[in-house]
């Protein structure tokens, strides 16, 4: 039984698995894609509740309700790991990238079905190992970076963070298998025609991504694998009194960890030049170097990992280094930036909910770029560091713009993958709202960075009360919209009207756009060419 | 708890409000205010450099994000479908794109020069007229006065219901680290057990202590007065509540607290001794590392 | 229907991507010994470079020219609390001539009851100086068991270059701060507690 062959050569295709044999054993992109971005609203549900008891803690100065502290370490930990590893990266490589890679290449599936299930399966059962570390033994109150000796046995002795550790282990080896899958499926699988210099730019962008994958997640899975072996075997790659260095897993972790950011950034990258472009009803302005941005950033990213690390006690001439590299990176995101306003710039433009969220997510980038910028130099992180300047910076830079690429993806791709029409009006309510809540959420966090307060504390000094406060009610305004987006997908499943094949009309010209709304069980069996960079045209 | 707090936070909205209306602010004693937006008040000379150079890159910052907002305003405004019903078909300029490459690449250069000049001025190395050592511990800090006979204590901070008048909270401790003002001061770090992070924002310090190793800084204070931080490396479930406290008082104070201070911690002066003292203890430790918040309250 | 040539095509195209699969395991692989062979690389990084404040070890002593300059070295010494042991330099500070070789001593007193074996870690600061301060002889670069109640001498002996007054980044530097840390030797079996 070759079930995943008999998808890739596109025969006998009336015949497949129903029920939920057509789930735990699916081979099909579309399906896979499908319980990726299950599994990261799923996630998002549990990640987003846990920032929800951060600011309820942190509305008001003192002690609020909780009263064991580990627990709050427990939380920051938590909301961390989901949303970087099962919110974003599933909604965007795992769920977006599998609907729509094959579909934009033209390629009847992904170049291993079945190493594709094993992907996702992978990925749940890594999500399953992280909610047991939060709750066995205290769980673990070692933020996202797991610092050693915090993170060692004599501080962590519980098997909290060993099922963290495994946890990420499982999950780096599904978006390992991921990348090589999709790597394989975007240079070998290409309809005729689709060359590599015609791809969608969102093709670029996972492609960016999974080589990204490639090169970081093996050494996090070294350093995970030495932290351990120093918790569990005596080993002490990370222990001064073995000889080891607890600063080496800082410079491993980092080194994944820049990178990290790409991955869950440069995605958003591609869905936005996708919506700007076709809701323009242009073809994206200075594509190669869009493309090319991509690419340099993505490289860049791999040698300015230890601007985490500058008051760690590095040597000045380091850190110089670090300065210059890091603050090289403004320059393609720069380009990328000044591409989507010149992709607007003459276009006739229409602002749908996917649109309005893309333009909210260029400012977004842009505020969190220059204070990016800023950070940068090591000489303000005597200010800076670990405050909340940091906080505010890196969740407007990616986390709340990845969000935002995620809704405009969402609301882009709905009809497609649905069949089905989203109410507008209500996702242009979600928008503002969101839209306002995250600003409110997060702009105060400048101020209490620049007056001094440091992250991950559950009480602070009480001065800092007033844009706390400020900070919390933006937090609950974001999260009525998110639960008016939940609304509004139930909305879409229950009512929606029927969409088109091509919803969007002359601005969509890439191949998704070509195949019915919704996109059938399989596709492309007849391989189309394509002659240009608008093959849907 | 709530409706408590939901009241002070007036008052201090208030009083806030009122503070920053009243003309220019008087030194604000090495903390932050309410509805502060802004850096603490420089009072070493890192720190004032550090604040110049932000007045630079601020406005390189402000003047991007104005400039991108206005060209996507004007975009939105004259390019939607209304406005301009037949999309143009250029997609690519050489010229514009060059322009867009190179002109952030200048921009870099001039926010770069004076970084590199902060950062070295920031590590150079001072003549120092004396030092001190700050351990990081779970979760307190243990200063040492190795020039000044053997004072070592160790600075907790004091909880909640123990503040006297006066005492800010969750900045306090039982035992500020007492330094003499206009003196250049050689810090070293390390550390007793995790990651810890020693700041000071009105003084521009923050350096990791590094259990194994020692990092160096240096400081000098301008003015007389308390000075207050907090850890910022996350170490472990009270690290929210290990504060630091700067007393800088005039060099001639200072001689009278070393002499009082010699006194005062002659009983655990002996530096490892202390630790000798409580070492049936240590050995439990890494079973109750966790826990031991619990203990202390 | 499917012909025969579209079936060999698609058979070829399966092993493309099969080779290029393995290709890009490889990559993963490699990268995965890059992170494992991290630990050691990154210790001979430090010693070559001096970077972190780590000092030269293997100074080659004619090498090193003696000059009239004179440069401050103070002492530090800490005892990690599993240790019970009091670690403390002789002296808090010496004056050292540049490029003669100097000796000083911490001494180790044993004061719990039982013999502890402990190991030293070391760096100096600033960091920019270690490239320039050369350890010829030092207790530790060998575990050291006590006895308790017994207290012995720890000679170290080292060397600062004169080059250091040579170098515009490092002439400013007066006072150079040795550190050691004592620590227990690891045991395997330290998980019981």
């Amino acid at each position: 039984m070759r079930v995943g062959q008999g998808v890739a050569m596109g025969n006998n295709h009336e015949v497949h698995p129903s029920g939920w044999r057509r789930w735990l054993y699916s081979t099909n992109h579309k399906d896979i894609g499908t319980m990726y971005i299950v599994l990261s609203l799923i996630a998002a549900i549990l990640g987003g509740s846990m920032s929800g008891i951060i600011r309820l803690e942190l509305m008001f100065p003192e002690l609020q309700f909780i009263q064991d502290l580990q627990f709050y370490n427990v939380m920051v930990t938590g909301h961390a790991f989901l949303m970087v590893f099962f919110v974003v990266m599933p909604a965007m490589f795992g769920g977006f990238g599998n609907w729509f890679v094959p579909l934009m290449i033209g390629a009847p599936d992904m170049a291993f079905p079945r190493m594709n299930n094993i992907s996702f399966w992978l990925l749940a059962a890594a999500l399953i190992l992280l909610l047991l570390s939060a709750f066995v033994q205290g769980g673990a109150g070692t933020g996202w970076t797991v610092y050693p000796p915090l993170s060692n046995a004599d501080y962590h002795p519980g098997p909290a963070v060993d099922f963290g550790i495994l946890s990420l282990h499982v999950a780096g080896a599904s978006s390992i298998l991921g990348a090589i899958n999709f790597i394989v499926t975007i240079l070998n699988m290409r309809a005729p025609g689709m060359t590599i210099h015609r791809m969608p730019l969102f093709v670029w962008s996972i492609l960016v991504t999974a080589f990204l994958l490639l090169l970081a997640i093996p050494v996090l899975a070294g350093g995970l694998t030495m932290l351990l072996t120093d918790r569990n075997f005596g080993t002490t790659f990370f222990e001064v009194a073995g000889g080891g260095d607890p600063i080496l897993w800082q410079h491993l972790f980092w080194f994944f960890g820049h990178p990290e950011v790409y991955i869950i950034i440069i995605p958003g990258f591609g869905i936005i030049s996708q919506v700007i472009s076709t809701f323009s009803k242009k073809p994206v302005f200075g594509y190669l170097g869009m493309a090319y941005a991509m690419v340099f950033i993505g490289v860049v990213g791999f040698v300015v990992w230890a601007h985490h690390m500058y008051t760690v006690g590095l040597d000045a001439d380091s850190r110089a280094y670090f300065v210059g590299a890091t603050l090289i990176i403004a320059v393609p995101t720069g380009v990328k930036i000044f591409s989507w306003l010149a992709t607007m710039w003459g276009g006739s433009i229409e602002f749908p909910a996917p649109m309005m969220f893309a333009c909210g997510f260029i400012f977004l980038f842009v505020v969190g770029g220059v204070t990016g910028v800023a950070l940068a130099n090591s000489g303000m992180d005597l200010a800076w560091h670990d405050t909340y300047f940091v906080v505010a910076h890196f969740h407007y830079v990616m986390a709340i713009a990845a969000v935002l690429a995620i809704f405009s993806g969402y609301y882009y791709w709905i009809g497609k993958m649905s069949g089905r029409q989203y109410p507008e009006k209500l996702a242009k309510i979600h928008f503002w709202l969101f839209f306002a809540g995250v600003n409110i959420l997060f702009f105060p966090q400048h101020f209490l960075g620049m007056a001094g307060m440091p992250r991950r504390i559950p009480d602070y000094p009480d001065s800092y009360a007033g844009w706390n406060l400020v900070s919390s009610v933006g937090a609950f305004v974001a999260g009525i919209a998110t639960l008016l987006f939940f609304f509004i997908i139930w909305k879409t499943f229950s009512s929606g009207g029927k969409v088109q094949s091509n919803q969007w009309g002359p601005g969509a010209t890439t191949l998704e756009w070509t195949v019915d709304s919704p996109a059938p069980f399989h596709t492309h069996e007849e391989l189309p060419v394509t002659n240009s960079h608008m093959p849907a045209e | 708890m709530f409706k408590n707090s939901i009241n002070s936070l007036f008052l201090i909205a208030l009083s806030g409000f009122c503070s920053s209306i009243i003309s220019e602010r008087a030194f604000a004693g090495g903390r932050s205010e309410p509805w502060q937006m802004w850096f603490q008040d420089a009072a070493s000379p890192v720190m004032e450099k550090i604040i110049e150079f932000h007045n630079l890159i601020f406005v390189v910052e402000i003047s991007i994000v104005v400039f991108v907002l206005c060209l996507m305003g004007y975009i939105i405004l004259r390019f939607n479908a209304k406005a301009n019903p037949e999309p143009s078909k250029t997609t690519h300029h050489t010229l514009l794109e060059v322009v867009w490459t190179a002109v952030p690449l200048l921009v870099l250069v001039v926010v770069a020069l004076p970084s590199m000049k902060l950062l070295y001025y920031a590590d150079k190395v001072v003549e120092s007229e004396m030092t001190i050592k700050v351990t990081g511990n779970q979760w307190y800090w243990t200063y040492a006065y190795p020039d000044h006979g053997e004072i070592q204590f160790d600075s907790y901070m004091i909880e909640d219901k123990d503040l006297k008048e006066g005492q800010p909270r969750s900045l306090s401790v039982d035992n500020p680290v007492v330094l003499p003002s206009r003196t250049n001061i050689r810090l070293l770090f390390t550390s007793a057990d995790v990651i810890h992070n020693w700041a000071v924002p009105s003084l521009g310090l923050k350096l990791d202590t590094v259990p194994g190793r020692i990092n160096e800084s240096w400081v000098h204070i301008n003015k007389e007065g308390d000075y207050y931080g907090m850890c910022s490396e996350l170490c472990g479930v009270r690290h929210g509540f290990m504060p630091v406290h700067i007393k800088a008082v005039p060099k001639k104070e200072f001689s009278a607290w070393v002499e009082k201070a010699k006194a005062q911690f002659s009983n655990i002066s002996s530096g490892s001794e202390t630790k000798v003292a409580n070492l049936e203890k240590p050995f439990d430790k890494a079973a109750t590392g966790i826990l031991k918040d619990r203990k202390r309250k | 229907m499917m012909g025969t040539d579209r079936m060999l095509k698609i058979l070829q195209r399966q092993n493309r991507n099969t080779l290029t699969a393995f290709f890009l395991f490889g990559i993963v692989l490699g990268m995965a010994g890059l992170a494992f062979s991290s630990a050691p690389l990154y210790k001979l990084f430090c010693q070559v470079t001096g970077f972190g404040g780590t000092p030269k070890t293997n100074v080659v002593r004619k090498a090193i020219s003696k000059s009239a300059g004179v440069i401050n070295v103070r002492f530090d010494a800490n005892t990690n609390s599993d240790l019970p042991w009091v670690f403390k330099p002789e002296k808090q500070k010496v004056l050292v001539s540049l490029g003669e070789p100097k000796l000083a001593f911490y001494f180790a007193k044993n004061v719990g009851a039982k013999p502890v074996t402990g190991t030293a870690s070391y760096n100096i600061t600033p960091f920019k100086v270690a490239k320039y301060f050369s350890k010829i002889d030092c207790f530790c670069f060998v575990r050291q068991t006590l006895e308790p109640g017994k207290r012995i001498p720890m000679p170290v002996e080292f060397i600062v270059d004169p080059e250091i007054l040579e170098d515009p980044d490092t002439a400013e530097v007066k006072t150079i701060t040795v550190s050691y840390t004592f620590f227990p030797v690891v045991q395997n079996d330290r998980k019981k507690s």
